[in-house]
């Protein structure tokens, strides 16, 4: 049975990203930077209406805008399109310019549906306008129960009712979504901006009707994608058809404004909780009445599409007696995707105010109501570290009680993540030549997340080599199949490929050699055995070397001017369960960027929709606000290395508890709840009593 | 893809205009890049081109770029379609992101919201104009270093923006540093590890506070 | 952005007569081009103003200082010489926008730009101000608008610079016709105070050329409130300006920017502090009075205690 080194060199420690110079020198080339030669630019045209049946699309003004090289209609015939957004055409021309012109000729004769809907309150309602005609927008709920729900409340000491909710959250990657496609008689050939090469070539594949070996995908660099980016995407098929017709690469990037229309969100949730605990702080009680939606992808038989509505509940605790009921209701708005940490964030939040606010009522201690409900113990574990970190006995005061118009509170929330480990089908090979270099192959794509130097850092410790002697390479469907990069799994799944690759490969040049050990030193010399034959090996998924689930905790220390209803997050204390830590460079990085995004959605993102006109209002950076730096707080990270748990993943456990634990310390501060995601100072306002009728 | 043209007649290129000057006027005028952006305008003025391609004249790290764009291509595209710069990467075209951030006469802006047009005469530093003969700038070694980027996208807009941040201020403090980079949106989450980086280029050590811990 | 033609200026006339009936002026151009890659506006030519000679400098004076039209908004930011006059204009200025846009942005563009209103600004919301039929605003999501306006059209301004001009009773200089035109902050936008088309009461060839601050006011504060800390759009902003002598106010005036069409001023809130001595509450109270008559809306009625802080925090900022 596999196992890791125990003295370990690289693995565990700072190495640097091995793909670092590239990017920071402009010589990195994304799949929105290639210039295949003759390329042309691609753009799309989307609908302007929320619902409508399109009659026709006339694309003979577009074709004779100069420049313009091929247009198409997303489909054939008559169809319908059910949200602000929806993909009607797409041109292909020899600039950007030609392409704006051209679209602008396409002319479309559509006709508005009669009603449109998108606002979950409004969806649900008997009359409300369907997304699906015959379908009610509601689907039937998910129904768990367990025990007698009357009974139980009045056997509770305590009983909290709450009504939180979060808002629909857009992905927005940095680099948008899109492909650099060529389509031939002699294939396909894609650079995609993915997080799964062999994804996006099932997709070309099957919608094109083109043979899988005649489809290859290729990922050098993609500037991320928090699990909007599998399969190629209307806009890769709508490339992939333009190319075919204008004889030319095709390079069709979606623009910031369609990013928040059409490829993926994080669905809302309107969790109403009444849960109760016993008089030793034992939960005793969970009633929960959550919806939300998911776009057109929520309803009634549509099962909440990727990234469903219905989130685990009760989140992380155990309670006798549940009763738990959730249903997507569909809206005329863009399908959700999964987004790191699908159900999750929602769950963590809406939960963990509920147990604050149980808490309180309790007279208990928060940190304290948890160790007694959790029944994980590294997670409780966590808690006790996160507090001391923290200073939790020196900073936790009754709610409210903090002097002065800024006042500070403290708060905190955990995390589980059934994922994180590897997928057991990934696999990779490597060439190791006579001079001693060493290429290593995965068909996996790096997102972000340092993939490459995590196999990088593996290899040199396997094969005691230095990091920057191991040449990695990734993102190509020539290469063997590697996992796609979701459910923080894709360390978990390269790393044991990696090693099982260099164990292989010492097990080789040993015997070919003849010197007992190839590491290190004798690397060499045992390479040069091979003549002028390179050697070339294979590699498995070891389940030995992996495993998961991961835990976390996250404690916030927050500030709220409560004359402005200004939230500032002070401090994140963010302490997560790492199983074999691979690189702590890398691995920090992402409990950054978890905790960003976090913060990002407990305080400033939501997608809004206007009920009058069916778009979305805040399709662009300007209002739909990201997490900056000055807004970012100072993050302390603690990892727990625990090396016996193999490796495990990280990426998602990172973003799950920090809305939870901000929303937490605002409600710890001002002793009131605000229990609607967004926390902005409007809110804060309202929440304090602050706020006047209206009178407009 | 458009190809970069050979500069034709019409407009008045820098080259033709610095000759004009003679030979002691151009060292003096190499110095004032801004005097000789308005000098150029000058002898351009009032003359109305487009809407049709017109022949722009970029200088972009230290080299001319002659191109034919229609006024309204901004400088962005020029660099990323025009060319083959594709280092500044296009994050939102709404001047609100940064991605696109390259140096203009040294300050830090947003080639998305610079016509190509207006870009004549000035010097643009774009991120591939930083490295020296192969070796990377201190800001460059320092992102490595302290492994502020993730994706990378965001990145070559936070080099420059750093870059011109230095510069100017050497020494900045968190509350500078913060400042200076306000401008460049990042989704990944290496806002903690550039202020890192920041010190590390600017001979400031600070304490890292990660932990690692066994279990129990 | 559709097609245009494009030219250089020397001379305001013939910035004017190149712009002809359906141009536009480029200065900074921040906000034009953001306007044309929505198809907002469609002119059929672009006049560069930023080589017209002499609006480009910082004139001290005695009575007053003049900042030219093309002055930075970083130059303002980064000139010791306002932080220690205008204290008030290099607070605004710090917090505008991004340092990306404040180096190629300018006064003349800050008090010019257009409505930020996500109605207006969407391209595919025919509003109001667009020349359709309806305020969206009104009927749906209008958190970000005015607590006051004299039309229909809820749209703020949200030019800090214009507070700040308020509060320090600057005057723009409106080439108009090739006549000089001194407008107050007041002026300037009231055509957007009662016609729900306008923006500012710009007309088509007006050129801002100058604004003159006098040195009346020796101190300036300014203050804005954001979701975000920084980069984001004043939910609601403020300044004020006076003097103080022998521990009471002189002169002193408040505008308050981001509730209404124009920057918002109550005359009998200055009158009521001059002469007074600054503290919470005489702050408390002016802050009333400039708020009285708010009519909030279904999703801005917060900006009343907000802006209701921010006046007597700016006030008494001026304290120093």
């Amino acid at each position: 049975m596999a196992e890791w080194p125990t003295n370990r060199k690289y693995i565990s420690g700072n190495v640097k990203r091995v793909d670092a110079a590239p990017k920071v020198t402009g010589k990195a080339r994304y799949s929105s930077d290639i210039q295949a030669n003759g390329w042309l630019y691609g753009m799309i045209l989307r609908s302007k209406w929320p619902a409508a049946k399109i009659l026709s699309v006339n694309l003979d003004k577009a074709l004779k805008v100069p420049g313009i090289k091929a247009a198409v209609v997303a489909r054939d015939g008559q169809f319908t399109v059910r949200y602000y957004g929806e993909e009607i055409a797409a041109v292909a021309g020899s600039s950007k310019q030609a392409c704006l012109d051209a679209l602008r000729a396409i002319e479309v004769n559509a006709q508005p549906s009669a009603g449109f809907v998108v606002h979950e309150d409004d969806g649900l309602k008997q009359d409300s306008p369907q997304v699906w005609e015959g379908t009610p927008n509601a689907g039937d709920p998910h129904v768990r129960n367990r025990g007698d729900m009357d009974s139980a409340f009045s056997e509770c000491a305590a009983v909290i009712e709450g009504f939180y909710t979060s808002p629909v959250q857009i992905h927005n990657p940095m680099e948008t979504h899109g492909n650099t496609v060529s389509w031939t008689d002699e294939g396909v050939t894609a650079w995609a901006s993915t997080q799964g090469i062999g994804s996006v070539q099932d997709g070309f594949s099957g919608a094109l009707g083109v043979d899988r070996s005649k489809v290859r995908v290729i990922t050098d660099y993609m500037g991320g994608g928090f699990g909007s980016k599998f399969g190629p995407g209307v806009e890769g098929l709508l490339a992939a058809q333009l190319s075919k017709k204008a004889g030319a690469p095709v390079r069709l990037m979606l623009t910031r404004f369609d990013e928040a229309l059409a490829v993926g969100n994080r669905p809302s949730s309107f969790q109403k909780i009444k849960m109760g605990a016993l008089a030793d702080g034992k939960l005793h009680a969970f009633q929960f009445e959550n919806y939300g939606t998911a776009g057109i992808g929520a309803g009634a038989d549509r099962g909440g599409g990727g990234g469903g509505v219905n989130i685990p509940a009760p989140y992380l605790y155990k309670v006798t007696n549940i009763h738990a009921s959730q249903r997507g209701v569909a809206v005329n708005a863009g399908s959700a995707r999964a987004f790191r940490a699908p159900g999750n964030p929602p769950a963590s939040f809406g939960m963990e105010c509920a147990m604050d606010d149980l808490a309180v009522k309790l007279g208990m201690d928060p940190v304290q109501f948890r160790l007694i409900n959790d029944p994980v113990e590294i997670r409780r574990n966590e808690y006790k570290v996160g507090a001391a970190a923290i200073g939790w006995k020196d900073k936790y005061k009754k709610p409210g009680s903090s002097p002065g118009v800024v006042k500070t509170g403290i708060g905190c929330a955990g995390a589980n993540w059934g994922g994180g480990r590897g997928s057991p089908d990934t696999q990779g090979e490597a060439q190791i030549n006579p001079d001693g270099s060493i290429e290593i192959r995965i068909g996996v794509q790096d997102i972000g997340t340092g993939t490459k130097t995590v196999i990088a850092v593996v290899a040199a410790e396997m094969l005691g080599l230095k990091p920057e002697q191991i040449t990695v390479k990734v993102g190509d469907t020539n290469f063997p199949p590697g996992p796609g990069s979701g459910g923080s799994a894709t360390c978990a799944s390269v790393s044991p490929v990696t090693f099982d690759i260099c164990s292989n490969a010492l097990q080789q040049l040993q015997s070919k050699s003849g010197i007992a050990d190839a590491r290190g030193d004798n690397w060499f010399a045992a390479c040069k055995s091979l003549g002028v034959t390179p050697l070339k090996v294979t590699g498995q998924w070891q389940e030995s070397l992996a495993g998961g689930p991961a835990y976390g905790v996250q404690f916030a220390e927050v500030e709220v001017d409560t004359e402005t209803g200004l939230v500032t997050v002070k401090k994140i204390v963010a302490v997560h369960d790492c199983g074999l830590i691979i690189d702590r460079l890398t691995l920090e990085s992402q409990i950054n960027g978890g905790c960003i995004i976090g913060m990002g959605y407990a305080l400033y993102e939501e997608r809004v929709m206007d009920r009058v006109s069916g778009v979305v209002l805040n399709p662009n950076f300007e209002t739909y606000k990201l997490s900056g730096i000055a807004d970012v707080p100072e993050i302390e990270a603690i990892l727990i290395n625990m090396p016996e748990r193999g490796v495990i993943g990280i990426g998602e456990p990172a973003t799950i508890p920090t809305a939870g634990a901000i929303a937490n310390a605002v409600a710890n501060a001002i002793g009131v709840r605000v229990p609607n995601l967004p926390i902005t100072p409007a809110k804060v306002l309202a929440a304090l009593g602050k706020v006047p009728p209206i009178t407009a | 893809m458009k190809k970069p043209e050979k500069e034709t007649f019409g407009a008045v290129s820098r080259r033709t205009f610095i000759k004009g000057l003679g030979a002691t006027a151009i060292t003096t005028v190499a110095a004032q890049t801004a005097a000789v952006a308005q000098e150029l305008e000058k002898a351009n003025a009032e003359k109305v081109v487009g809407p049709g391609a017109v022949p722009v004249s970029l200088t972009v790290n230290g080299e001319k770029l002659q191109l034919q764009l229609e006024p309204r291509v901004t400088l962005l595209d020029a660099l990323r379609n025009y060319s083959s710069l594709t280092g500044s990467k296009e994050g939102c075209d709404r001047a609100a992101c940064g991605a696109c951030t390259v140096l203009f006469d040294g300050a830090p802006i947003y080639s998305c919201q610079k016509l190509a047009i207006e870009a004549q005469g000035h010097e643009i530093t774009t991120v591939e104009g930083l490295a020296k003969n192969g070796t990377l700038s201190k800001v460059q070694q320092a992102f490595i270093d302290k492994d502020a980027l993730q994706c990378g996208y965001c990145t070559p807009g936070f080099v420059m923006s750093v870059t011109a941040l230095l510069n100017k201020n050497p020494r900045p403090t968190l509350e500078e540093a913060k400042h200076a980079c306000s401008g460049n949106l990042c989704r990944c989450g290496t806002h903690p590890h550039v202020i890192k980086a920041i010190f590390e280029a600017a001979g400031i050590s600070v304490a890292d506070k990660t932990k690692v811990i066994k279990y129990g | 952005m559709n097609t245009f033609q494009y030219a250089t200026a020397l001379s305001p006339d013939s910035a004017r007569q190149l712009a002809g009936d359906h141009g536009a002026y480029i200065a900074g151009g921040n906000d034009l081009l953001g306007l044309l890659k929505d198809y907002l506006v469609s002119p059929d030519i672009l006049v560069n103003i930023k080589s017209l000679p002499g609006l480009d400098t910082i004139q001290q004076g005695q009575d007053k200082w003049t900042l030219g039209a093309l002055v930075k908004i970083a130059e303002l930011e980064d000139s010791i010489d306002i932080q220690s006059v205008f204290p008030g204009i290099r607070d605004a200025a710090s917090e505008i926008a991004s340092p990306q846009i404040r180096n190629v942005a300018t006064v003349g563009g800050n008090l010019a730009q257009h409505s930020r209103c996500w109605y207006f600004r969407h391209r595919d919301t025919v509003c109001l101000k667009k020349g359709g039929d309806l305020c969206y605003a009104r009927e749906s999501d209008n958190r970000y608008h005015c607590l006051f306006t004299g039309n229909t059209c809820i749209s703020p301004v949200v030019s800090s610079l214009a507070t700040t001009f308020a509060a320090l009773d600057a005057t723009a200089i409106v080439l108009r016709d090739g006549k000089e035109t001194p407008m107050s902050m007041d002026a300037l936008y009231h055509r957007a105070w009662e016609n729900p088309l306008a923006h500012n009461s710009l007309e088509p060839g007006d050129l801002i050329v100058r604004v003159d601050i006098p040195t009346a006011r020796s101190r300036s504060a300014y203050m804005q409130v954001s979701d975000k800390h920084a980069f984001d759009w004043a939910l609601v902003s403020c300044a004020a300006a006076a003097n103080i002598v022998g521990g009471k106010l002189d002169k002193p005036r408040v505008a308050v920017g981001s509730i209404s069409p124009v920057p918002h001023q109550v005359e009998a809130a200055n009158e009521f502090l001059d002469g007074k001595t600054l503290d919470d509450d005489t702050a408390s109270q002016a802050a009333d009075m400039i708020l009285k008559d708010a009519k909030p809306l279904q999703q801005n009625a917060y900006k009343v205690p907000m802006a209701h802080a921010l006046i007597r925090r700016t006030l008494l900022k001026l304290k120093g």
